[in-house]
């Protein structure tokens, strides 16, 4: 293990050296505070292993930095011009006011917010990533915005500015609930919704956010396809809880395409206070999840179909992208493809991703040019697959026991604190043990 | 077999430069990655050249690359 930081304390969040180490077929994140002691918590287990899951990257550092790299990573953010990539997707929190008392809850929302950010102020924050990141994907967040009743005013907000690709991060609840709503939300500008969704039984549901939310869901899924806003199911993934879940939540999305343009599953990660260290039997690590996917489908998706990501570091995620036949069987797009990987410039890989984003997340254009009165094999697939392609994907997120700072520093979902800095997602929401953190809350 | 249909003006007029023959229209399959699709396109009748036309490598042929490709 070398000196140099690569994780924190997970009681002090002191910047402390981690190494990891393989046992048979598991990856471990092994680290030492002089202090609290060591820590050992799974990251990774079996196959694609952790040592071949990669594709290198050409550090692309902010072209105008906000903060020095002083302290060392993580103390440092801000953009810091030793970060490594550019921002993929800013995450705008617009409220911390929400309609859910969920137990997993990145933002800890709820009673006692702050008061929202005023319509001028979410202005200046927008303007803050224009000068940062240019005009990157946005994502309103929360709380859950759609508490506030200017949501619809703050999407126009953004789209004025040119931001091309507009997202809301909700429950679903009001959309599912207030008739003409997703409606007032699309006339905005919104191009898509990343709903909270963590199965297709109620017992997830009620497990996750202390209700049964599926008819909601549901009802939410058909008022955003109805009014032309893209839909991505977000689940939360725990073990024991709706693992047993991801293919038919993969075939429910199939059966709503569409409208449902992806599915992105989220390994649960621990933030907020722990009196104890989560045990690796709660966590639920990627290369799981895709060999959990296959063994669900029936092997119509495969866990080597899968990829690692071209923006952020590649431990963080995986995707593949599927036809959904007229029969709504998933057909795997671009198989066989052989990684390339030769190191990009990560900026390359965010350009790309973003575009990627902006195209499949939201909802395609209801016509399509069609060729003359001889539609030929072309013609049929480039039509069938402007529209019902599904985007299969996953990202882990990094809580204080599994913090990687080399995955920290290749992060593109950057966080608009409320002073305008930019800071990883996995930063931003990063807890110790006790519940204190780094950056939320912090000015 | 269903025919990729293009402009007559691609298509008439061309002849095989290394055999001179006058091309034809045959089932050809294009393969991009793991899909397969059956096209009819020009080809030369004794070297099994094809022709791709410029309008359907910018056009169709590019769609379905984009669409095939990952990020």
């Amino acid at each position: 293990m070398t000196k140099t930081p690569r994780s924190v304390c997970p009681v002090c969040l002191r910047p402390v050296p981690a190494s990891h180490e393989t046992v048979g077929d598991d990856t471990y994140l092994i680290k030492e505070c002089p202090d609290h002691g060591a820590f050992r918590t799974v990251v990774w287990r079996g196959e694609p292993g952790f040592g071949q899951w990669a594709r290198p990257k050409i550090p692309s550092p902010p072209r105008t930095p906000r903060t020095r790299a002083d302290r060392g990573c993580p103390l440092d953010c801000g953009l810091c011009e030793a970060h490594r990539q550019h921002t993929c997707t800013a995450v705008l929190e617009v409220t911390w006011r929400c309609d859910l008392g969920c137990p997993v809850c990145f933002a800890s929302s709820g009673t006692g917010a702050p008061a929202d950010p005023s319509p001028e102020a979410v202005g200046h924050l927008l303007d803050h990533v224009i000068r940062a990141s240019g005009l990157c994907n946005i994502q309103l967040s929360g709380g859950e915005p759609t508490v506030r009743q200017d949501l619809p005013h703050l999407i126009r907000l953004a789209k004025a500015k040119g931001f091309p690709f507009v997202q809301l991060n909700t429950n679903g609840l009001r959309i599912g609930s207030e008739q003409g709503y997703a409606a007032r939300l699309a006339k905005a500008g919104l191009d898509s919704a990343f709903l909270q969704f963590d199965g297709t039984e109620d017992a997830a549901h009620v497990s996750l956010r202390g209700r049964p939310l599926l008819d909601a869901k549901l009802k939410a899924i058909a008022a955003l396809s109805e009014a032309g806003i893209g839909v991505v199911l977000v689940p939360t993934v725990v073990p024991g809880v709706n693992d047993h879940d991801l293919g038919a939540i993969l075939r429910l999305a199939a059966d709503h395409s569409p409208g449902i343009r992806g599915v992105h599953f989220q390994p649960v990660s621990y933030f907020g206070r722990y009196p104890a260290a989560p045990g690796d039997s709660q966590r639920i690590t990627l290369p799981e999840l895709m060999r959990l996917l296959e063994s669900q489908t029936g092997g119509a998706v495969a866990a080597h179909d899968f990829m690692p990501p071209g923006c952020e570091h590649s431990h963080c995620s995986f995707h593949a992208n599927y036809l959904v036949t007229e029969d709504r069987e998933l057909s795997k797009l671009s198989a066989g493809a052989p990684c390339d990987c030769t190191p990009r410039a990560a900026e390359d890989g965010a350009c790309k991703a973003k575009a990627f984003v902006k195209r499949q997340w939201a909802q395609p254009e209801k016509s399509l040019p069609m060729a003359g009165d001889a539609p030929d094999d072309l013609d049929a697939f480039i039509a069938r697959a402007s529209r019902h392609t599904l985007a299969v994907s996953a990202m882990a997120f990094q809580d204080a026991w599994t913090l990687d700072l080399e995955r920290l520093k290749g992060c593109c979902i950057h966080v608009v604190a409320p002073d305008g800095r930019l800071v990883p997602f996995c930063a931003y929401n990063l807890t110790a043990m006790n519940g204190e953190t780094l950056y939320r809350g912090k000015s | 077999m269903s025919m990729i249909r293009i402009p007559e003006a691609d298509v008439t007029g061309w002849q095989c430069k290394t055999c001179g023959e006058p091309l034809v229209r045959k089932p050809v399959e294009l393969k991009y990655l793991d899909s397969l699709f059956n096209v009819e396109l020009p080809v030369c009748p004794a070297c099994n050249m094809v022709l791709i036309p410029e309008s359907l490598a910018m056009g169709k042929m590019r769609q379905v690359e984009q669409l095939l490709e990952d990020k």
